[in-house]
């Protein structure tokens, strides 16, 4: 049946008007999480706080888990689930570049959108920021193809690198899972600092 | 309530284990390296091409029937299996590409839903598929609807004739016997195709 957007031939403007209300609500829940304080994110890095750890992975082991099971019941082909393209080193270079730019900004690209939406000047330095990088990637991508088209290994799942099937990833990611929140947990209370958040 | 959270997606984990959940397999051909390929005139096998090969007995062929079943039990190519096409693309296809020495043919009815399939097992990787160009109507248009007309045939147009009428033949002679005979047939026939190979040809 789903996804839905193929299922019932969602037209365009359809199609953008779903994305835009699900940007809503996910915006909603990340400013209503705390997720637009620098501190509360970065304190992953730190280890004081490590919310984004927890909700994060949570909500992607929901949506795993969703997602699987609605599949085995013929309710989502998940065939037609859109997944991004691996490209080894594009993926190493844009991991490192996204990590240092996370931990210096205090935000992501999705955290700082929300945090700038409720008037935060650094999230809005920010925001401009990351536009004026996309826009001197997109004017120097000549250059740099060779290293962003190397390495390309397909619209691969974890599952499949590994041979074996969704079922066991999904348990063994639950199960990683399970154990990084309890270690978590442990890192919050031995790197714990004053909660300064209520008083800015 | 940590722990009790912790229990249920743990629980969870152990349940999708336990399901036979299929494998998603994706491409792993750049999508313009993939287009080339299949544009590449290398993948099609002429109808002259499969018919020598059937007449042959050349066991290093497989051909794939990718129209619906009842349209394979009414007529197919001799030696075809029949896998309907959308039964082909939501399985694996290692099933039938997975020994690369065998060059597997697909065809249809025509080159519509053949040449999907072709992109599916080149995206897969699978560099043994190819189609039959233009499909069993083509097979129909040029093999068994074939008459020279002219005065003066050539030595090439011979062989090619000849070839066209015992694929002709064959694919009569099997398609007229039943379901249960057609496959005890096809072998026996490429058993004594190879005997007769050599000489002079």
């Amino acid at each position: 049946m789903g996804p839905l957007t193929s299922a019932f031939a969602f037209s365009e403007w359809l199609n953008l008007l779903t994305a835009f209300m699900i940007g809503i609500g996910f915006g909603f829940a990340l400013e209503q999480a705390g997720f637009s304080s620098s501190r509360k994110l970065v304190g992953m890095f730190y280890g004081y706080d490590t919310t984004v750890l927890k909700v994060f992975f949570t909500a992607a082991i929901f949506a795993l888990v969703g997602s699987q099971i609605l599949n085995y019941i013929g309710l989502l082909n998940l065939n037609q689930v859109y997944v991004n393209e691996f490209y080894v080193y594009a993926s190493i270079i844009g991991g490192v570049i996204m990590g240092g730019g996370f931990i210096m900004g205090g935000y992501c690209p999705g955290t700082g959108l929300c945090a700038m939406s409720i008037g935060k000047v650094d999230a809005a330095v920010f925001i401009a920021g990351g536009l004026a990088g996309a826009f001197l990637f997109a004017e120097t991508f000549p250059m740099i193809q060779g290293i962003a088209d190397s390495g390309y290994r397909g619209a691969v799942r974890i599952n499949e690198i590994f041979g074996i099937s969704p079922g066991l990833f999904s348990f063994l990611l639950i199960t990683a899972a399970i154990v990084m929140f309890w270690l978590a947990e442990k890192a919050e209370v031995r790197f714990a600092r004053p909660e300064i958040t209520n008083e800015l | 309530m940590r722990k009790k959270v912790s229990l249920f997606l743990f629980l969870c984990g152990l349940l999708l284990a336990i399901l036979p959940l299929t494998g998603h397999r994706s491409f792993k051909i750049r999508p313009d390296n993939l287009v080339n390929q299949v544009l590449d005139p290398q993948v099609n096998y002429s109808v002259d091409e499969v018919a020598k090969l059937i007449v042959n007995g050349d066991s290093a062929i497989r051909l794939i029937d990718l129209r619906p079943r009842n349209e394979f039990i009414k007529a197919g190519i001799p030696g075809s299996i029949n896998v309907p096409y959308e039964q082909f693309i939501s399985e694996d296809p290692d099933i039938y590409l997975n020994d690369s020495k065998i060059k597997v043919i697909l065809y249809g009815n025509d080159d519509f839903n053949s040449n999907y399939a072709l992109v599916y097992c080149r995206g897969l990787g699978h560099d043994n598929a190819f189609v039959m160009d233009g499909g069993l109507n083509e097979w129909t248009r040029t093999i068994m609807e074939s008459r020279f007309t002219g005065s003066r045939i050539s030595a090439r147009e011979n062989a090619l004739f000849e070839i066209r009428a015992r694929a002709s033949r064959i694919f009569n002679e099997i398609n007229a016997l039943p379901d249960s005979l057609r496959a005890v047939r096809l072998t026996a026939s490429r058993f004594s195709a190879r005997k007769l190979d050599g000489g002079c040809e």
